[in-house]
């Protein structure tokens, strides 16, 4: 969904929302910065996972709900604010997606009620309306578990019936509400120890908390950009697709760790740097921010000059893009599908990366899907890619354990007759495709597919994105960390290590090959080296390196 | 999972306690009010054996279990929603505390329960 730029209102109407009662106007301005500055924060929300590899995605789910919310709330503007919660409840209901979409689709059925009949809304309202969707949401669910958005909201709550206790306007009661749900959300370890263990507070009660935080920034008319003052966990910050985002003349990256001085101030620093340059992102990790931009050539002393008047200077990357970019180019090349005759059987295929892509293509599947651990791609995006093939026998191999559902889903969307393999990674995917034969009948190929799957192991080398401990292995954040078969078996220094973990673990007198998928971070002479060290203690197994393209996975490793 | 040596005595352990489990993980997912007998079977065991852990049908198959769930609901939440997710989490409840592999989990909803009418 493309939306367009979000655009503060106008000086003349927040004071208005300050002053007078809160019409039907006035809440789908509070709904839109709530939707706005939940959206900015998603990438974090998302990256409060509580398992070490980067799968979670509350803060997408939460998102999308809100979006369903506002569209519909949006298409059936009134100047009642009754009316208006209602259809914004009504969109999330319709909308809700996963577990935190349903609890908040919840939360704003009762907060709608307690609007129901009324023309506008003033801090007592919303106090009742917060309390009833208190009472609502916890009526959803017969043992309320404690350190969960639902804590959070009970906290708010009662910041809110405070608020309207010493008569407070409607500013300074979002005030308190974000105040206690901040308190809250830090505290939710406290409370719930899964996420103690993992070392991260609870995402969809900080979900919520951003969407009250956005209200009350933009009441305060605080900048709730995207492209603003935005600190991300290090592991969110996205430097490689910024890398191909690089506009005209901007020639030059520089990347720069640094400590920043007390009193710091990361609005003021942004606003600097975005007079030197673009694709500014700064990341936070243990206490040292990573600053990236583009530059022009004259520019690219600038942003070191800059940052070590704001803190100590840890180290310093600069890059010449015009090289890079003059790969990457040549890297886009489009690829050769298969064509697809009526009444073939035709593969449909989600990929992660445009290596992975290129050998699926070249195993004949007949559409790719661009998706994988962080960006699973939706139900829609799935039954597009396979609607419009002339044949109505299809296979899909989702690749990956998230999305298989989304999968199932499609097919019974589609009038298609369709068999899912549920392949949960590439070279599983692969194993499948090999078994694909034309000439049988579809029931035919699923049944030798899926037993294709068995035969092949799959080990992933990924970094964790914090600590944790998972499977009786102590995972410290940034460390080298080992799947085989999806299941953690390795948390060590050294990709090299995390390699020697997965041969151990793999029944290496069963294998025959061993093929390599080289991602995120590493090149080929790397891989090779790699691949080398292995070789050299089993000279009988052979090997092959191919580039897989894939984000997150340094390495995907297929034990045949 | 079902031994030879000790056939009724593993069965009937085993599948207790999947059901233990997988009414605990139902009833913690949220939307799901309660559980009801999902058969007249389970109605008669429920009130004659105190049979707590009705609402969880366990049927072993060659590698694992599947599973029937039979819910309340909340009225006014997105069923399709709800039911998915409580299948997922009842599914990696039991995989991850027994490790039994689970190869289908059927949701099946007896019915809604309104506690605010809209």
């Amino acid at each position: 969904m493309t939306q367009k730029k979000y655009v503060l209102p106008e000086e003349k109407e927040r004071r208005k929302l300050l002053k007078s009662p809160i019409n039907g106007d006035g809440l789908m301005l509070l709904f839109e910065a709530g939707l706005i500055w939940l959206t900015t924060n998603q990438a974090y929300v998302n990256s409060l996972n509580v398992f070490p590899v980067p799968d979670g995605d509350t803060g997408t789910n939460m998102v999308l709900t809100m979006q369903a919310a506002f569209k519909e709330a949006d298409e059936n503007r009134t100047k009642n604010v009754g009316a208006t919660a209602k259809a914004f409840a009504q969109g999330a209901l319709m909308g809700a997606r996963g577990n935190s979409g349903v609890i908040l689709s919840q939360i704003w059925r009762g907060f709608s009620r307690a609007l129901d009949h009324y023309e506008t809304m003033d801090p007592n309202l919303l106090m009742r309306a917060m309390q009833e969707a208190r009472n609502t949401a916890y009526k959803g669910v017969v043992k309320p578990v404690e350190g969960t958005i639902l804590t959070v909201l009970k906290d708010m709550t009662t910041g809110a019936e405070e608020a309207v206790n010493q008569n407070a306007g409607l500013s300074e009661m979002l005030l308190r509400i974000v105040e206690a749900g901040d308190e809250s959300v830090q505290n939710t370890p406290e409370l719930l120890p899964v996420l103690k263990q993992a070392g991260v507070v609870d995402s969809g009660g900080t979900g919520l908390y951003y969407i009250f935080e956005g209200m009350l920034k933009m009441l305060n008319g605080e900048s709730l950009d995207a492209s603003g003052a935005v600190l991300k966990p290090l592991a969110e910050l996205d430097l490689a697709n910024a890398m191909e985002t690089v506009e005209e003349g901007q020639d030059y990256e520089v990347v720069i760790d640094f400590a920043p001085h007390p009193g710091f101030s990361l609005e003021a620093y942004y606003a600097e740097l975005e007079k030197i340059g673009t694709s500014i992102q700064v990341g936070e990790g243990e206490g040292i921010y990573r600053m990236h931009i583009h530059t022009e050539l004259g520019k690219r002393y600038d942003p070191i000059a800059y940052t070590e008047t704001q803190g100590i200077v840890k180290k310093i990357m600069m890059e010449n893009l015009q090289d890079q970019m003059s790969g990457l180019n040549e890297a886009e090349e489009e690829l050769a599908l298969v064509p697809v005759n009526p009444g073939d059987i035709a593969v449909v295929a989600v990929s992660p990366g445009k290596g992975l892509s290129a050998i699926f293509a070249s195993l004949g599947v007949a559409a790719i899907v661009e998706g994988g651990q962080t960006m699973n791609p939706s139900v829609q995006e799935l039954l597009a890619s396979f609607e419009n093939l002339p044949t109505d026998r299809i296979i899909i191999l989702p690749n990956n354990k998230n999305i298989i559902l989304a999968a199932q889903n499609a097919a019974k969307v589609s009038v298609k007759k369709i068999a899912i393999i549920p392949t949960r990674n590439s070279p599983q995917g692969f194993a499948a495709l090999l078994r694909l034969n034309p000439e049988g009948t579809l029931e035919e190929n699923e049944e030798s597919m899926k037993e294709a799957i068995l035969e092949v192991h799959t080990g992933e080398i990924t970094i964790s994105t914090r600590s944790v401990e998972i499977d009786g292995v102590d995972v410290e954040k940034g460390q080298v960390i080992a799947l085989y078969d999806g299941k953690l078996v390795s948390s060590t220094p050294t990709i090299e290590a995390a390699i020697e973990s997965l041969i151990i673990k793999a029944d290496m007198d069963e294998v025959e090959r061993i093929t390599f998928f080289y991602g995120e971070g590493l090149n080929q002479t790397q891989a090779n080296q790699l691949a080398d060290g292995v070789r050299k203690d089993y000279p009988n197994i052979e090997f092959e390196i191919h580039d897989g393209g894939q984000p997150h996975y340094q390495l995907i490793i297929a034990f045949e | 999972m079902t031994t030879q040596e000790n056939p009724m005595g593993s069965i009937y352990i085993l599948t207790q306690a999947i059901r233990t489990v997988a009414r605990n993980a139902a009833l913690q997912s949220y939307g799901v009010i309660s559980l009801t007998p999902g058969t007249m079977g389970e109605s008669v065991s429920k009130f004659l054996r105190k049979d707590s852990d009705y609402g969880v049908i366990v049927k072993t198959e060659d590698e694992g279990v599947s599973l029937e769930l039979n819910l309340i609901i909340e009225y006014g939440l997105r069923i399709k929603t709800v039911t998915d997710l409580v299948a997922e989490s009842v599914k990696y409840a039991v995989e991850k505390t027994m490790a039994v592999p689970v190869k289908r989990v059927d949701v099946h909803v007896r019915g809604l329960r309104v506690s605010n009418p809209d």
